[in-house]
């Protein structure tokens, strides 16, 4: 699809993650000493820091979460975003535990509430021009 | 028991410029309030021997890459000059910053100044754009978070869920501020008042957030003086003390906890703050609270303890905070009605408030000011990390 939309700022802190989405996989940064798991890099807030997140690893998580807040945009604050209004735009608990920011798709804005059970859904995107091809998670409802 | 630094540094001369000042750049807007700061301070320029500037953020747009500076364009012998940068608390890091330099007596009078240009820069797409966009290397770009107003709606969001908040008790703080706004001759929206039904045919933008949800735009130029108390005695206006400074950061704890949600980083920044002055809430008679958006007061008058958490909707419903209220907040009209100049509206206030120049809107016996500052997103999507507590009051 062609891309009319801000593009995601990959650097090396997240790169691994960016390209979990591209295998359609959605990876949080693990602690190997206790599974606690974080997003995004972060140092495990219970075990010693080993130089350069030694401790940390990036694995794929289930994907689940529940929405925790949610807004919906009325107004396009991007020319991009015209066409998507209304679009909404959630913060997710992931069952990991971490937060994330995203749209919630697959049904009506007036149809979603705080605490509603979701799962991610991967949209491929190939930009125009020089821009590399990425893949966004998305969530949509999913049976509790 | 005080601190000994509660009491011991002043605001010897304060000014500022807000509303629209088409072709003017934001370092000019800086230039002329510094000058009229010194000058009301009843100051040479030759007397400003440190000079601090003030950033919301780390550069974007016009700041970017203006390194010029305000001391050189106005000639002031200053022997330092550098810039204080994050979110909304820069007139409390700047405050810390000069009163290092004067306890060190590296200087005797510091300026500190502020100067933005948002309005001219957004006045093409309507006057409630939000000038705090997004830049490269935040997460939420691609999904549409690309304004302030795209997350900080979680607030409202998380309020309305845990504690049964209303939008019309968000209206209320809109109607409140306004109301104020309505005795400020400066402010943008002086004349013209707002009713709840007003509010309610505000259409949504970000939803829960309506239009009047958000604060303005405005061009802007903030300075202040500052020196010790001792010295600003002798000087033309009635000194301002500092009373008490401290600092939060939601950041200490993992971003995702819950109660940042729904509590800003009020705790140790109050702690701080009412610690060195000696004081309690009770003290205070005038409340100058960071209002990017409704729900950000309605916060504050919780974490701050007007009222307690959870009971800050009907609080503000009640007319807790306008005028005739229990406790004055943002009596210029705050960042809603007045004039967006982030942490320098509420400064600028507390110090014309404890001056006794509120003229319609002066709050009685004013000796104790509260200055709030906030900001400083941590990551996309997130909440804001910091928080800033200012206490100001008169020279016993
Ligand atoms: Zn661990």
């Amino acid at each position: 699809m062609s891309w009319n939309k801000p593009l995601p700022n990959v650097d090396a802190d997240n790169q691994p993650f960016w390209e979990g989405l591209r295998r359609h996989e959605f990876l949080v940064f693990r602690c190997k000493r206790c599974g606690r798991s974080y997003w995004p890099v972060a140092y495990c807030r219970a075990c010693p820091p080993e130089p350069f997140y030694g401790n940390m690893e990036w694995v794929p998580a289930s994907g689940r979460g529940r929405i925790f807040a949610f807004n919906v945009h009325r107004f396009a604050f991007h020319p991009g975003f015209a066409d998507e209004l209304p679009y909404v735009y959630a913060l997710i608990e992931l069952a990991e535990g971490p937060m994330y920011g995203t749209n919630v798709v697959g049904c009506e804005p007036a149809e979603v509430r705080i605490g509603m059970p979701v799962e991610v859904v991967y949209r491929d995107v190939t930009p125009d021009g020089d821009a590399a091809p990425f893949t966004l998670a998305d969530v949509r409802p999913v049976a509790g | 028991m005080t601190h000994a630094f509660s009491g011991k540094y002043a605001i010897a001369g304060m000014a500022f410029l807000a509303g629209r000042f088409p072709g003017k750049t934001a370092r000019t807007l800086e230039v002329e309030a510094v000058r009229l700061a010194i000058e009301d301070a009843g100051l040479r320029r030759e007397d400003v021997d440190a000079a601090i500037n003030t950033r919301i953020e780390s550069g974007s747009g016009e700041s970017r890459g203006w390194t010029d500076s305000y001391a050189r364009i106005l000639g002031l012998p200053a022997k330092t000059y550098f810039t204080v940068q994050r979110g909304g608390i820069m007139t409390h890091l700047a405050i810390l910053a000069a009163t290092q330099l004067l306890e060190l007596g590296i200087a005797t009078y510091v300026a500190v100044g502020y100067g933005a240009t948002d309005w001219s820069d957004t006045r093409g797409a309507g006057e409630r754009r939000q000038r705090h966009r997004e830049r490269d290397g935040l997460w939420g770009r691609p999904h549409g978070d690309l304004a302030a107003a795209s997350h900080h709606s979680f607030f409202a969001s998380r309020h309305m869920h845990e504690f049964g908040t209303t939008s019309d008790q968000l209206g209320m703080v809109a109607v409140s501020h306004r109301r104020w706004a309505c005795l400020n001759p400066r402010a943008q929206m002086y004349g013209r008042p707002l009713t709840l039904d007003d509010y309610r045919a505000s259409p949504f933008f970000v939803e829960p957030y309506r239009k009047l949800d958000l604060c303005l735009q405005s061009d802007s130029g903030a300075a202040f003086v500052i020196t010790t108390m001792e010295r600003a005695r002798s000087l033309r206006r009635p000194p301002i003390g500092v009373l008490g400074l401290g600092l939060g950061e939601a950041m200490r704890e993992l971003w995702w906890e819950k109660r940042n949600y729904t509590n800003l980083a009020v705790a140790t920044a109050k702690e701080s703050a009412f610690g060195q002055a000696g004081l309690t809430l009770a003290d205070v008679d005038v409340a100058e609270l960071y209002d990017c958006f409704t729900t950000e007061v309605v916060l504050q008058v919780e974490d701050y303890g007007w009222c307690a958490k959870g009971e800050g909707g009907p609080f503000v419903a009640s007319g807790a905070i306008a005028p005739g209220g229990s406790i004055p907040v943002n009596t210029g009209g705050g960042l809603l009605s007045g004039y967006y100049m982030a942490d320098w509206t509420p400064f600028v206030e507390a110090v014309t408030q404890l001056r006794g120049d509120g003229g319609e809107r002066q709050a009685k016996d004013a000796e104790v000011a509260i200055v709030s500052g906030h900001g400083g997103e941590i990551l996309r999507p997130g909440m804001c990390s910091t928080h800033g507590t200012l206490l100001l009051g008169r020279d016993a």
